[in-house]
């Protein structure tokens, strides 16, 4: 008498789908992991300190986990949201008290990049600390900072995005800051001798305008929506894939090749 | 007292109740590793090197540590409702007014500088300083594992820059600047009337000589003398450091360049210090407070 | 190795290595065997083929990297648009005899983000935008001064700073009346007291009555 599970696994059609079997066998256990496109991420195998969580401290992980919740509760955000001056706030009220969970899918991607950016901060201590910074894995901390610098760009112009009171007075203390950059802004030192003006300088490219007004929102928006996810997503490609290349996670040197 | 806890439960202000105990943690944590690393012949990870399958033994952990994340978030997030203020309104500034909580250390700076060393140079030096660890840190120990002991220097200078600059000031701007950004302890309520007297001068009036002009002219002594103070800041310590250090190893491997990018950086951080400390400490004594080391037509610092 | 590399780029047929020519006793026509192509043979080129020298390759490169200069500066110019809708500079802000000596008017400041302050001899129009970092300040009566919420910077009742982070006094716009009497006021054009321009013509209004 075979079960139905085992009739199953016969099929055509569960074959196309399964590559192989699932005893627990080394084999199949490194079959899991190279045969699945997400799971082959990783190696095979890793040194037993880097299983252990007081090691990476999981930072990475988690930063990279946030992105992807963020990334999902965004584009359902997406649904109710205009970037207009006149119906973006009125969007955040309708969000928080007439769509069923509006509210959570909200404070998710609220409280999300609140953490992430807590923790992408964490994950550089830690790298940091254990020194995983030095040769081979240098450029790799190089990529690192851009993803740092690009997780506080994204918040920083989601910031903007309901239109609030908290929104315009943030961005436009932040904005106004480029305002007085050397040489590239109307009120920086070199700035006028070179021409630049409120209506031509970097300030203007940020706003749109000569102060945060609706053209802002928009530009904040297409940054925050697509530009800034899209280059962070291309600098995480090249951070993750970095790290394989640079023979998975450090460790000490204790002779054995990593990989 | 219970306007502390008004702060600390604010929505807005959890994240950084959570930075703050997170930071300390980890800081623990790690310290602990490292004495125990110091301690012992072989660090720790160096015994655990033997190779194990990703799954199910580190999947099984991600997959856990996912878990713990998203039901942290979907709870924080069925509980406690994103702050959605008065629609926005170009006339009227919130007092007090602040950036998003990461910024609040860099807003803190814009009290004793300039906007565009504040918001543009210091923030590049930072980014371009972070860029460069790894290509002026030349010692090869300590890659892999928590030592203290074997990095002394790189760990102090980076923790000083993030714990001391950054996390503080973060923590600082948020429970402790008040309306008009006045400086209130934690438990003080924030009155919004509170008459703090800021009245600052430049360095070179403490020598007599003012920076401008009953006509509003520039001096051109008093803009010398600022550069000056600059310059020796720099050049001394600098220098010290160098006839100190010169036939040591480490500055011989460095080479000049990279020894003085590095100097360089760690003077700058220390100046920050200088900065702030020239602000906060004279009123204590009974003097003014100081605005600009130096004035230029262009810029001040 | 290298003999069998070099006679690639010769238009001469290569000569058959010994295995191979046993084999082409069968066949009718012989095959040539192809050159190994690991390596770029001697003398050539390889992807330098379009060579340095070579005018065209030059003009090719010269071209594309033009292309993604100008394209790059049309970008740029892509974020400064010709138009700005922005809300009109000038308005009109009633009779001088409506406001009091000594007082700072706060009736357009919602609306304009401008205090008009009266004086004895009379009138300046400042722009309630904090020199600092560009938050609005309140005008504390009681302190006679304006303090910004943002920082702390704090101006006395004529614009200039005194206390705070700001660099620089507050601005003026300018303040005129026009032909039925009425004051009005140009927030486009600006005046600096760190550029001496406070006794220029339109900082103030002279007004006595
Ligand atoms: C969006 C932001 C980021 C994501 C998603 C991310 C993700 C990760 C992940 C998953 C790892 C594997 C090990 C671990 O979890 O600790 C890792 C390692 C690493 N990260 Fe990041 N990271 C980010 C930002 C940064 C930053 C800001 C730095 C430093 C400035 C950095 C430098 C490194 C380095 C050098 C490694 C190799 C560490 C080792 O092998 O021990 N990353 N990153
Ligand atoms: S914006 Fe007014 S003090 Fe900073």
């Amino acid at each position: 008498m075979i079960s139905p599970m085992e009739k199953l696994r016969k099929t055509e059609v569960y074959k196309s789908i399964f590559r192989h079997k699932y005893e627990d066998t080394p084999r199949n256990r490194a079959l899991q992991i190279v045969d699945n496109v997400f799971l082959h991420l990783h190696p095979v195998r890793v040194p037993r300190h880097a299983t252990n969580i007081g090691y990476t401290w999981g930072m990475g992980g988690i930063t990279f986990l946030l992105f992807l919740v963020l990334t999902l509760t965004g584009v359902i955000l997406m649904f109710y949201y205009r970037p207009t001056a006149q119906y973006a706030y009125e969007d955040m009220k309708y969000l928080m008290h007439d769509v069923p969970f509006g509210p959570l899918i909200r404070n998710m991607h609220r409280w999300g990049a609140h953490a992430m950016v807590i923790t992408v901060m964490l994950h550089m201590f830690r790298v940091f600390l254990t020194g995983s910074y030095k040769p081979p894995r240098q450029f790799n901390w190089v990529v690192g900072v851009v993803l740092l610098l690009l997780t506080f760009l994204l918040s920083f112009s989601g910031y903007l995005l309901p239109w609030d009171q908290l929104s315009i007075w943030a961005v436009t203390v932040g904005t106004n800051m480029a305002r007085a950059t050397p040489l590239l802004g109307h009120e920086g030192p070199f700035g006028p001798q070179l021409g630049m003006r409120p209506d031509a300088d970097v300030r203007f490219v940020l706003l749109g305008g000569t102060q945060v007004g609706p053209p802002t929102l928009l530009r904040f928006y297409v940054g925050h929506c697509i530009f800034l996810p899209l280059i962070a997503t291309i600098f995480m490609v090249v951070h993750f894939w970095r790290i394989r290349k640079d023979g998975g996670i450090s460790g000490p040197d204790t002779g054995k090749k990593n990989f | 007292m219970n306007h502390l806890l008004e702060l600390v439960t604010k929505p807005d202000n959890i994240p950084i109740v959570g930075l703050l105990l997170l930071v300390i943690f980890y800081s623990w944590l790690a310290w602990t590793k490292a004495r125990k690393n110091d301690s012992q012949q072989l660090p720790d990870e160096a015994r655990l090197d033997d190779k194990v399958q990703v799954w199910p033994y580190l999947v099984r952990v991600e997959f856990l540590a996912m878990l713990v994340v998203l039901l942290i978030l979907v709870v924080w997030s069925v509980f406690i409702n994103a702050p959605l203020e008065e629609p926005a309104n170009p006339a009227l500034t919130p007092n007090p007014s602040k950036a998003p909580w990461y910024f609040l250390g860099l807003q803190e700076l814009l009290v004793y500088f300039d906007p565009w060393i504040a918001g543009v140079v210091l923030p590049s030096i930072i980014i371009v300083g972070l860029m460069i660890i790894p290509y002026v840190d030349i010692n090869e120990k300590g890659n892999g594992y928590y030592t203290f002991k074997e990095r002394k220097f790189s760990i102090l200078t980076f923790c000083f820059g993030f714990l001391i600059l950054w996390v503080s000031l973060i923590v600082l701007g948020t429970f402790m600047r008040g309306p008009g950004w006045n400086f209130f302890l934690p438990w003080q309520d924030w009155d919004t009337h509170k008459v703090v007297v800021l009245n600052n001068v430049d360095l070179s009036e403490y020598f007599g000589m003012p920076s401008h002009f009953p006509d509003n002219s520039l001096n051109i002594a008093a803009s010398a003398f600022g550069f000056l103070v600059i310059a020796a800041f720099y050049l001394s310590l600098g220098g010290w450091h160098y006839m100190k250090y010169k036939n040591s190893d480490v500055v011989k491997k460095l080479g000049l360049g990279r020894y003085a990018l590095v100097l360089g950086l760690f003077l700058t951080m220390m100046f920050v210090v200088l900065k702030i400390l020239l602000r906060l400490a004279p009123p204590i004594f009974g003097g003014y407070p100081v605005k600009y080391i130096w004035v230029t037509p262009w810029f001040n610092v | 190795m290298a003999d069998d590399i070099t006679s690639s780029s010769q238009t001469v047929p290569p000569q058959r290595p010994q295995a191979l020519s046993q084999e082409s006793q069968i066949s009718a026509t012989p095959i040539p065997k192809k050159p190994k192509q690991d390596r770029a043979p001697e003398n050539d080129p390889g992807i330098w083929r379009m060579g340095r020298k070579s005018f065209l390759s030059f003009a090719g490169w010269l071209s594309f990297l033009g292309f993604i200069g100008i394209s790059t500066v049309g970008a740029l110019r892509f974020m400064f648009p010709r138009v700005l809708f922005e809300p009109p500079s000038k308005f009109k802000a009633g009779l001088p005899g409506d406001y009091v000596i000594g007082e700072v008017n706060e009736k357009y400041t919602e609306e304009q983000r401008i205090w008009i302050v009266r004086e004895r001899e009379g009138f300046y129009a400042l722009i309630a935008i904090c020199t600092h970092l560009g938050c609005t300040p309140r005008w504390l009566t009681a302190e006679n001064k304006f303090k910004c919420p943002c920082h702390g910077s704090g101006y006395y009742k004529d614009g200039v700073n005194f206390e705070g982070p700001t660099p620089r006094p507050l601005e003026r716009a300018q303040i005129t009346v026009n032909d039925d009497g009425e004051i009005v006021i140009d927030k486009s054009i600006k005046f600096r007291y760190e550029l001496g321009e406070w006794g220029k013509a339109g900082s103030f209004l002279k007004y006595v009555g």
